[in-house]
């Protein structure tokens, strides 16, 4: 049972729960413990050996339902339902009391006192646990052979049926058919009852299946998408994945969180703090031995992001700002910026919105042809003032100005003024040159400059940002 | 704790009576992980909404073992000298003051400097042992010869360094002092770590715990709750208001009531001799269960329809 337990483990590490070797050993030591007869509490007692945020709660009591849905009895419900619409091989006269107790069908008994090799059949476990109805047992057998079968390999769905063979093979189910041909030779009244257990046991085999099928490719192949995810240029993602990319986004977030999180204090940077220090001696005869400091004060990083929402820019855009505000535990001051050909603060949209629906508000506001030099213009007017020596601003844009006046001046501004300029481009470098592209213009107001077309590339932006403004 | 002497948390069943009897209601995920905690060896961090009785747990836990009590509450600016030890430092000024004057008599007949300084060296260096130890509340805990229950309190709420202090303790049961040496657990406490997840906690810290997850109780366990904690109380009433409250519960407030309101409403409902609620009552009660102006605006739009859902008038 262990084995299933630690496979268990693998799949949760697939659902992206981090799993240490000491945990699992936790986790094995927990089931030992509790043992597996309650779910209940062995589901409870894995949790907290295995989850540790609530996030992670919920993922584990999704697969945890998935995975030991089989293999711990827990489909009594099941069994009833098909004892009350016995299949249509068991068609035979009533009575027959396969599901209660461990008592064989009549007509199955007798064909055993006449056939040796049935006899031998009926004691075979398998076919102890189908008579007995003893799906502990049977769940037991069917996942001690999958693991044979190897059925833990299983990546795409046509595979399912060898693997039920081959399982199936595992649990000795040639022994079954051939006591069925033998039954059908002998024409004896008991064959109905065996094809129903053989029927039985297919049928549990093949939910087995389905269910380990879910689980275990499932995890996989969501890893597959998720990389190449991250790898597709942001305006090619298709409606359908764009919520599974901004679930990348934000788990991308919190670990760029978790590894820049802010640090409180800072220690002994500061002057010496007089009268702390004095208060101290005084318990040593006024010997001031023991220094207290000052603490450094620290700011908080300030953020200014403009983002350009015309069309070709938008879905990058909206990409970048739900990356930045996904990181609000460590870039707590964020503004956001958005333009087309007029410049707006969209700030408070995101405080009183959830972040896709602030961005979609955002984008609809200010859409248009794009103009950066008026959008530069309304950017000093709004908010040049407060841009602080350690200020980040972070600028998105494919620098295509139609022509107009790009202003350069207004952004060589910000740049004195701010601790650092980034521009994200999401065209390709070649192009930065051609047609109405100011971006060469413009780079000379940079500190930093990037192409930004995917998340990845988005990633390592944003931990350049972080690295910066701590 | 050697598990043999504490029978009461033998299985999870005694657990969770054990806590009835004290008065504490707990669902089955509670007492498993006490259980679990208990027999691992591993602290547990509990967390959940504020009220859901986090802090309970540990005191529940403690009185049913009998043991004592070592409350660490976490602050931010928290460091080792107030919660792992300290040194008594104006002792060790009046010891240095008494060496001196009894170091003329102790040297006295040396022939020279070497010898003094060899005569030195054979006293033991007192300066910094347990003598001048202050233990605080975590070395405290390591202390106890028949464990005990030890409880950080809010740790979400102390700095990073903090955390990374904890890590020793947690996982060895141990504390390293660069003077001493290292001083191991006499009994291994239980440990309980509570917080309110005003950040997230490092992923050193819960792979070192038990991960205790506190919802809002079912209406079941609240009532049970409430019933052993207010037994006055009609049972129809009590169906009422806990009802009532998971009502509130469904709304989207800045704060939902929890267990410990519910009950203090109990109480006072009680007190007010209500025998059932309606729609004055509640209006006129409504401040013990929400502590925000703007909820209890909100609710007070509410409470017809909520009322209504309670099977009251």
């Amino acid at each position: 049972m262990a084995a299933g337990l630690l496979g268990f483990i693998d799949i949760l590490r697939t659902h992206h729960l981090r799993i240490s070797p000491a945990e699992s050993l936790d986790a094995v030591r927990a089931a030992e413990l509790l043992g597996y007869a309650n779910r209940e509490r062995l589901r409870d007692g894995l949790c907290t050996t295995l989850a540790k945020t609530a996030d992670e709660r919920t993922t584990f009591l999704r697969c945890f339902d998935q995975y030991f849905r089989r293999e711990l009895g827990d489909f009594s419900q099941t069994s009833d339902e098909r004892e009350q619409q016995p299949p249509n091989a068991g068609g035979a006269p009533g009575g027959l009391s396969a599901g209660s107790g461990a008592d064989v069908p009549e007509a199955l008994a007798q064909a055993a006192r006449q056939d040796p090799r049935i006899d031998q059949l009926l004691q075979s476990s398998l076919m102890q646990a189908l008579l007995r109805n003893d799906r502990n047992l049977l769940s037991l057998n069917i996942s001690q052979a999958s693991e044979r079968a190897g059925l833990q390999q299983i990546r795409i769905f046509t595979q399912k049926g060898q693997y039920s063979r081959r399982i199936l093979a595992a649990l000795g189910e040639e022994q079954l058919r051939a006591g069925i041909v033998a039954l059908e030779r002998s024409e004896s009244p008991a064959l109905d009852d065996l094809r129903r257990y053989r029927d039985i046991l297919r049928e549990q085999v093949r939910d087995f299946i389905d269910g380990q099928y879910l689980v275990h490719a499932h995890g996989r192949n969501q890893q597959l998408i998720e990389d190449m995810l991250s790898r597709t240029r942001l305006s090619n993602i298709e409606a359908a994945y764009v919520e599974r990319a901004q679930e990348l986004v934000r788990r991308m977030a919190k670990k760029l969180a978790a590894r820049y999180a802010p640090r409180r204090r800072d220690h002994r940077r500061g002057q010496l703090d007089m009268r702390k220090t004095l208060s101290r001696g005084a318990a040593h005869d006024g010997l001031m031995f023991d220094l207290r400091w000052r603490r450094v004060r620290r700011e908080r990083p300030q953020v200014f992001a403009i983002c350009d929402v015309s069309g070709s820019v938008a879905p990058y855009a909206k990409f970048l700002l739900l990356f930045l505000y996904c990181l609000q535990e460590v870039l707590p001051r964020v503004r956001s910026f958005v333009f087309a050909n007029r410049l707006g603060e969209v700030t408070n949209l995101f405080r009183e919105y959830p972040v896709e629906q602030a961005i979609e508000l955002a984008n609809h506001t200010y859409g248009g042809a794009t103009d950066y030099g008026a959008a530069f213009q309304d950017f000093a007017n709004l908010a040049l003032d407060d841009v602080r020596s350690s200020a980040t601003v972070i600028i998105l844009g494919d620098a295509r100005n139609n022509h107009g006046e790009p202003r350069l001046d207004l952004l060589q501004k910000i740049y004195r003024r701010a601790n650092r300029v980034i521009w994200l481009n999401p065209e390709s470098r070649n192009s930065w040159k051609t047609g109405d592209s100011e971006m060469l213009r413009y780079l000379s107001a940079c500190h930093f400059s990037a192409e930004c077309n995917n998340l990845r590339q988005l990633e390592r932006v944003i931990e350049q940002v972080l690295k910066n403004a701590r | 704790m050697r598990i043999e002497d504490y029978p009461q948390l033998g299985d999870v069943e005694r657990i969770a009576a054990g806590f009835e009897e004290i008065g504490y209601i707990c669902s089955e995920s509670i007492a498993t992980a006490v259980f679990l905690a208990f027999q691992l060896r591993k602290p547990i961090l509990v967390e959940g909404p504020p009220g859901v009785g986090k802090t309970e747990l540990a005191k529940t836990t403690a009185e049913l073992l009998q043991a004592p009590l070592i409350r660490l509450q976490c602050y931010e600016g928290l460091d080792e000298g107030k919660a792992l030890y300290e040194w008594k430092y104006s002792k060790q000024l009046l010891y240095t003051q008494v060496l001196k004057e009894k170091l003329g008599d102790l040297l006295h007949g040396a022939y020279d400097l070497a010898e003094s300084v060899e005569r030195l060296h054979q006293f033991g260096d007192i300066f910094y042992s347990e003598e001048f130890l202050e233990p605080r509340p975590l070395l405290r805990a390591m202390r106890q010869e028949r464990g005990a229950v030890l409880l950080i309190d809010e740790v979400d709420k102390s700095d990073y360094e903090f955390e990374a202090l904890l890590l020793e303790i947690l996982s060895d049961y141990q504390v390293s002092i660069p003077e001493i040496g290292t001083v191991s657990a006499q009994s291994t406490p239980m440990v309980f770590l509570t917080s309110n997840n005003t950040r997230d906690l490092s992923d050193a810290l819960k792979r070192r715990c038990l991960h205790l997850y506190i919802p809002f109780p079912s209406v079941e366990l609240e009532e049970r709750i409430v019933r052993s904690r207010v037994p006055e109380i009609d049972e129809r009433l009590r169906r009422q208001l806990v009802a009532f409250v998971h009502g509130l519960r469904e709304l989207d407030l800045k704060k939902h009531p929890a267990i410990s309101e519910t009950i203090d409403w109990a109480r006072s409902l009680l007190l007010l001799h209500a025998e059932q609620l309606d729609e004055a009552l509640v209006r006129a009660t409504l401040n013990l269960l929400l502590k925000f102006e703007d909820d209890i605006q909100m609710t007070d739009a509410e409470v017809g329809r909520l009322l209504h859902g309670t099977g009251g008038d």
